[in-house]
């Protein structure tokens, strides 16, 4: 028994053109048994970074509530919002600690900088190497299929609307193939205007 | 309360006197205004902070003091009073840019790291078996959220945001001196000439580039910060470094000037 | 497994392309659970001895020894690896019979069974609605809601189901099921279903 696999989940984000795209599952399992099907796993973070988590659903919530603690005291320390590049570090310095005794986590960060715009996108695996990916990234049960979907479908300087529409169907699909995930899509959409969740019609089963 | 000797409630330990007073800080205060002159200007482009270098005898090789110091690539800091624990504070201030820069990936902006050594110094006023820091500083950094900013940190904790301002044995004149020369569109140059002119009034003996030190913060270019911050050196950043303490013979130039 | 006027036999399937329901005859069906090769092979073969022992004692094997039959088979294969959870279902001179063979050897008479990874899920919905004299729309819904909540809730079950009905002329296809479309819209017009989805969410609105 994997502790990965436990509880299932998988959680993807893209860069698009000024604008980032962040999505998940929405099934909390217990190994096969299906719990409930309205776990979210993406949290913001700001107003312009969401923070995404599969992995161990108790660590998801207690990593949300911790990061949601160190953000929290970084404005008030600093006087200003953190940075998407200074949260995937701060991500990563916090994973790390527990280097010999790891949180069950994949974080996933998206985000647009605060002067420029610019979309970010980061992942690091469960003690904190970060992966500063130019496209996409993805982590969960549903890796393997993510990875297969996003190769195909992703491409550059796509717009919000359709840079939703190829997250939709790349979560979709991949979950569709993976026994622990799926069960339900939310999908967030960052752009320097506005900011949108959208749930999905998926497949129950 | 506050006599030569100290009077009463003049205790290692630091304790109120009756009338509200720490009569340690007021010492320590007392030591800092012994001390040499230190100043710091803010410009438009920039910030100067500059400090009379004073050596007790000729045999001493005054090349290998070092009062302006580097905290970090965007932070420079000088002090007037006790050598010695300004060195300590160095040490500590670098350590703490060090740890910040581990957990965020950047260095951090002034005012974090001044309220880091604000915190240190204050705890001296209240820590048993210890005294305060005899050291006030000038701290001058570059950060993107506030741009250049020059700050003085006291032996209590306290600290402020200056646009110009003067610590150590001629503060009181330097400061009026500076009141008078300072205007808001000053640019680093005209800084740095002030910043010596300054410093020469009560100066005792020659200013030459062996009795002068100064270091300045340079306000980095669009294109500048924009390499900093590119994706590709994510993770490995070394940006320019902001801050740059001058060589003596770029002090010498300007003496010259 | 549900039986009333006849066997009701609904069953899962994986890849949405693989039978799990096998048709031995026009009289028999057996399930598939567990190695899909081995159900399979082992089932087709049943089929082969069903019409063999038609043609030598020319009269339909009963179901209790069809079962038999492969009872003993996948009991010589003990300990080498075979892997069948099966239901052998269909109607002989006894009327309708219903037997649960696995590949231990064990072999069970009854009128109710789940097999696979999602039968306790299945169970929880057949135990609560099942009724000996249940009537053949109900049966039929019984078993289609049964495997919707184990294709629901089972990580390993899901896709469609296939819906047969075993009377005394024989079984009958009743329809393939997407349960998906089942959790949001319900199965359709059909007879002894509810209108609307199965899906508690659905059900209460929150979506």
């Amino acid at each position: 028994m994997s502790i990965m696999e436990y509880n299932g989940g998988s959680v993807v984000a893209m860069v698009g053109k000024n604008c980032v795209a962040i999505a998940s599952d929405l099934r909390l399992g217990n190994q096969a048994l299906t719990i409930a099907t309205n776990f979210e796993k993406v949290f913001p973070v700001t107003d312009r970074i969401m923070l995404g988590m599969a992995g161990l659903a108790s660590d998801v919530l207690t990593l949300r509530d911790r990061f949601r603690l160190l953000v929290n005291m970084y404005t008030i320390k600093e006087e200003r919002e953190i940075e998407p590049e200074t949260f995937a570090h701060l991500v990563s310095s916090t994973l790390y600690e527990k280097r010999f005794g790891p949180y069950f986590i994949e974080p996933i960060i998206a985000g647009l900088s605060k002067g420029s715009n610019k979309p970010f996108i980061a992942s690091t695996d469960v003690i904190g190497c970060i992966n500063f990916a130019k496209g996409f990234v993805v982590c969960g049960t549903a890796t393997d299929k993510l990875f297969g979907v996003a190769e195909s479908l992703w491409e550059p300087d796509l717009e919000p609307e359709d840079l939703f529409e190829t997250i939709s169907q790349t979560l979709m699909n991949a979950v569709d193939r993976d026994a622990f995930s799926g069960w339900g899509v939310v999908v967030h959409v960052i752009t320097p205007e506005k900011a949108f969740t959208r749930y999905l019609r998926a497949r129950m089963d | 309360m506050a006599t030569a000797d100290g009077g009463a409630y003049s205790y290692s330990l630091t304790v109120f006197s009756p009338s509200g007073k720490l009569v340690q800080i007021e010492h320590a205060l007392a030591r800092v205004a012994q001390g040499t002159t230190s100043l710091g200007i803010k410009a438009t482009n920039g910030i100067v902070i500059a400090t009379e270098k004073k050596s007790s005898s000729l045999l001493m090789d005054t090349s290998m003091i070092e009062k302006v110091c580097m905290i970090c690539p965007n932070i420079g800091i000088v002090y007037s009073g006790m050598g010695p624990d300004y060195r300590v504070l160095v040490s500590k201030a670098r350590k703490s840019a060090q740890g910040y820069w581990k957990i965020y990936g950047e260095y951090p902006p002034t005012r974090i790291l001044v309220q880091e050594l604000a915190t240190v110094m204050q705890q001296a006023t209240q820590s048993g078996g210890v005294r305060p820091y005899g050291v006030s500083l000038l701290v001058a950094g570059w950060d993107l959220n506030r741009g250049p900013t020059l700050y003085q940190v006291d032996p209590s904790g306290s600290f402020w945001a200056w646009k110009a301002s003067a610590i150590g044995k001629n503060m009181i004149n330097a400061k009026t001196f500076l009141e008078k020369r300072y205007n808001d569109d000053i640019s680093l140059e005209d800084a740095i000439h002030t910043a010596l002119l300054t410093l020469k009034e009560g100066f005792e003996g020659q200013m030459t580039e062996k009795t002068i030190e100064l270091g300045v913060i340079t306000v980095p270019s669009e294109e500048e910060i924009a390499a900093g911050m590119a994706v590709e050196n994510a993770g490995t950043m070394r940006p320019k470094p902001t801050f740059r303490r001058l060589t003596e013979e770029e002090v010498k130039d300007y003496l010259a000037m | 497994m549900s039986l009333s006027n006849g066997a009701i036999l609904p069953a899962t399937l994986a890849s949405g392309t693989v039978k799990k329901v096998i048709e031995i005859n026009k009289f028999l069906l057996g399930t598939m659970a567990g190695g899909a090769a081995d159900c399979q092979y082992w089932e087709t073969y049943l089929g082969i001895q069903c019409r063999l022992h038609e043609l030598r004692n020319r009269e339909r094997i009963s179901v209790a020894a069809a079962s038999k039959y492969l009872s003993n088979l996948v009991y010589s294969y003990k300990g080498m690896g075979l892997s069948m959870g099966t239901m052998i279902c269909g109607w002989d001179k006894t009327g309708p019979a219903l037997f649960y063979v696995d590949s231990d050897g064990t072999r069970l008479k009854g009128d109710l069974f789940s097999v696979g990874s999602g039968s306790t899920f299945a169970y929880g919905v057949l135990d609560q609605g099942y009724h000996w004299d249940l009537s053949d729309e109900d049966a039929q819904e019984l078993g289609r809601r049964s495997i919707y909540a184990a294709g629901h809730r089972d990580a390993f079950s899901g896709n469609t189901i296939n819906l047969y009905h075993v009377r005394e002329a024989g079984w009958e296809f009743i329809g393939n099921y997407d349960v998906t479309k089942m959790h949001y819209d319900g199965p359709g017009d059909v007879p002894g279903a509810p209108v609307g989805g199965y899906g508690y969410d659905v059900r209460i609105k929150t979506v």
